[in-house]
């Protein structure tokens, strides 16, 4: 894909505003501290998309914490074809076992790469796992999986900023913004990773 | 990197799997086994209409069913008309069995699904009634003949490897007789609403 000539130009609309963004993170924030108020937190950011919310969210947190990531392959992405099974590309740097973790995702859609990361961290056996994503779109579910933290719950739109990509761009937006249907209509983009 | 040794199990793979009626259905096998999701194609049909001799006179088979969700998906990337004859279809199996939890999947949605991971490109060949691998035009007069089931069933597998084809994906058609007698179900069924069409 074409690196886009100007990002603002290609969104549509701002879903979530900065501000917005800043208030929810901080309110995350004070809701997890309560929550695991006395304990050391493990963070475990799913790149690329969380990457900004994490690095937020985190410094809204007051309890102690340690922070991990974590990368899987994408269906669709140029590193797939080979084994046509989704993959970790990149793993906990340390074992998170007797661990109190928290999962941190961007956008939350179909469910089933966070099904496979919750399959996949249980196995690591830690003391409790709970979830945190900025945003939910609920009607494009196939796996329930209860959400702990959400911070807002969005429309089935194409949204893009704040470590949201289309195409590898546009997470250096400091909002959530609906991108112009004509931004990916035609041509196509070369096919790579999209977080979910 | 290779997949990791503790990563979950495989529930099941794609390899040698049904004869699917539409290339979406493929592709959305695909990510479920990408994801390690297991599925069923079509395994269970539900009857929604009986006469009143209790003979079942319509019914309905999910294209997927995910044991382990529990939880039955549609993939509807049909022309408008057929799909408001499903959408009452879909109401009336939830009417008689409120148990089942049961996603439709649109036209919009699959586009979406394709969109999310790049494959816009396919998801605009699989829209409408490009992806049937059953010609519903044809259908109709293919069955009047001599063995119409039967060479109903032939184009339709050659259709699939077609459309396969076209699209590099690797065949996935393997028809048994079960097979065979489902799409010859659905081959009446679309000679139906065919006829019902143009009447």
């Amino acid at each position: 894909m074409k690196a886009p000539v100007d990002l603002q130009d290609d969104v549509a609309e701002v879903l979530v505003s900065e501000d917005q963004i800043q208030a929810k993170v901080r309110e995350l924030g004070a809701r997890i501290s309560t929550d695991y108020a006395g304990r050391t937190l493990t963070l475990v950011s799913v790149l690329k998309g969380s990457l900004p919310f994490m690095a937020d969210l985190m410094r809204s947190i007051s309890v102690p914490v340690r922070i991990d990531l974590m990368e899987v392959s994408s269906y669709g992405g140029s590193s797939t074809e080979s084994s046509g099974l989704v993959r970790i590309l990149k793993d906990l740097s340390a074992s998170i076992a007797d661990e109190h973790v928290l999962l941190v995702e961007d956008i939350i859609d179909t469910g089933l790469t966070l099904n496979y990361l919750v399959r996949y961290l249980r196995g690591k056996s830690p003391a409790s796992l709970r979830i945190c994503t900025l945003l939910d779109k609920p009607a494009r579910r196939l796996v329930e999986i209860p959400v702990d933290y959400t911070g807002f719950t969005i429309d089935d739109r194409f949204v893009v900023g704040y470590g949201l990509d289309f195409g590898e761009f546009y997470r250096n937006l400091r909002y959530v913004g609906v991108l112009r249907p004509e931004v990916y209509s035609t041509p196509a983009p070369e096919p790579g990773p999209v977080a979910e | 990197m290779d997949q990791r040794d503790d990563a979950p199990d495989a529930p099941r793979l794609t390899d040698g799997g049904p004869a699917f009626a539409h290339v979406s259905e493929a592709e959305f096998a695909r990510i479920l086994d990408y994801y390690q999701v297991a599925w069923a194609y079509e395994p269970h049909t539900f009857p929604i209409l009986w006469n009143l001799s209790g003979d079942v006179l319509e019914s309905f088979s999910p294209d997927f069913f995910l044991p382990e969700l529990d939880l039955y998906v549609e993939l509807t990337t049909l022309r408008q008309k057929l799909v408001r004859k499903k959408n009452r279809k879909l109401r009336r199996l939830r009417e008689l069995y409120p148990e089942l939890r049961i996603k439709l999947f649109y036209a919009r949605d699959f586009r979406a699904l394709m969109l999310k991971y790049g494959r816009l490109e396919l998801a605009e060949e699989l829209s409408g009634t490009a992806g049937h691998v059953t010609p519903l035009r044809s259908a109709a007069s293919m069955l009047a003949g001599p063995f119409g089931a039967e060479r109903l069933a032939v184009e339709a597998l050659a259709e699939t490897t077609r459309a396969a084809a076209a699209l590099e994906l690797a065949p996935i058609v393997v028809v048994t007789g079960h097979h065979r007698r489902r799409r010859r179900g659905a081959a009446r069924a679309a000679a139906a609403e065919e006829a019902q069409a143009n009447a």
